[in-house]
């Protein structure tokens, strides 16, 4: 990649010493905005959480990818990092709390109990993977995965968004008001 | 292993012998359980008069109720109620046979009240039913969960899994 192309697609500070113009795209501008400012919400459900949990604070800092804000309420994320076993009893409140956060919303599934039922595959009380409840989009493997796997399924999600187009491919027909006096449209003409 | 048996003002053989001499004829098998458990079993008839004096009693009172298990036997079922007493730093461990076909027992809820929870646990995963509990619903499965999960010829249910 040629550094002018690098200049546009990667812009830095220092491509703007003086005063600048870049062309991009709005898809590009929105989802790169979009994908660095990922509301995680705190679902821990097992010792999963430990870990997600600790990939917050200073040691392996989450905050570096934009993603430290932890909400503890589903109106103000766009993420469920689900990490732990779900039950049966948990999964209708699961599905609850999804249905509540704003679109766009995406799903990662941390560790081997959200992903399949893990060591508890099986269970009497055990939902086998929480894509039976919710659309998943990373899956994490691991128990429980370490801090920097988690990472890594956070920049898969990242590119994940990136890949997302926000505006649409062919601009909408533009269907121009009836002049005035023209009288009302029939069936035909419509 | 426990607590060093150093707070307890007589030696648990003494404190065995008081046991089956205050309880004579309610309390069976009393056996000591180094260091510091003594183990006996209990006809469930007397289960609540049994409670009601171990807690009672001026000299070793067992008032804290530490917990309430249910155990499949396969044969019968039992419930074993772990009591703890402040004054002789020691456990008994109470174990009382129950029939397989016919699975209840009294509550000890009002003796101590921590039972509640515990007896909630024992009737959602054994099945054991509390005669008097207050409030005697699951505790930790779904209130329309089918069976009782931890019993022996317990089936695993499709109506208890609706997300496949």
């Amino acid at each position: 990649m040629s550094e002018r192309i690098k200049a546009v697609r990667y812009p830095k500070l220092e491509h703007f010493s003086e005063p600048n113009v870049i062309t991009t795209t709005a898809d590009f501008v929105f989802s790169w905005a979009r994908s660095h400012s990922v509301f995680p919400f705190t679902y821990g459900l097992a010792c999963c959480a430990i870990e997600m949990l600790s990939s917050g604070f200073a040691r392996f800092d989450v905050a570096r990818y934009g993603m430290e804000v932890f909400r503890p309420t589903p109106r103000q994320c766009d993420l469920m990092i689900v990490a732990g076993t779900l039950n049966e009893k948990m999964a209708p409140v699961l599905k609850r709390l999804y249905d509540q956060m704003s679109e766009p919303k995406w799903v990662i599934s941390m560790g081997a109990c959200a992903t399949s039922g893990g060591p508890f595959y099986d269970g009497y009380n055990v939902v086998n993977g929480v894509d039976k409840v919710v659309p998943v989009d990373v899956y994490i493997p691991g128990c429980p995965p370490r801090p920097e796997a988690l990472f890594q399924g956070l920049l898969e999600l990242q590119g994940k968004i990136q890949q997302h187009k926000f505006v649409p491919e062919k601009p909408a027909a533009f269907e121009p008001a009836p002049a005035a006096g023209a009288g009302p449209a029939t069936a035909d003409e419509a | 292993m426990g607590l060093v048996v150093g707070s307890n003002p007589m030696s648990m053989d003494a404190l065995a012998a008081l046991l089956v001499e205050r309880f004579a004829g309610d309390l069976d098998d009393v056996r000591i359980q180094e260091p510091d458990t003594i183990v006996a079993r209990c006809a469930r008839e007397k289960l609540k008069d049994v409670a009601a004096r171990l807690k009672a009693d001026p000299e070793v009172g067992y008032e804290t109720l530490n917990f309430v298990a249910g155990v499949d036997h396969g044969t019968s079922f039992e419930s074993i109620y772990h009591v703890y007493s402040w004054k002789t730093n020691t456990w008994v461990e109470l174990h009382v046979e129950l029939p397989r076909a016919e699975p209840e027992v009294d509550t000890v809820c009002d003796i101590w009240p921590a039972a509640d929870w515990h007896e909630r646990e024992s009737w959602d995963m054994v099945g054991i039913k509390y005669l008097g509990h207050p409030d005697l619903r699951r505790i930790l499965l779904k209130d329309d969960f089918i069976g009782h999960p931890l019993r022996k010829d317990y089936v695993d249910l499709a109506e208890n899994h609706p997300h496949v």
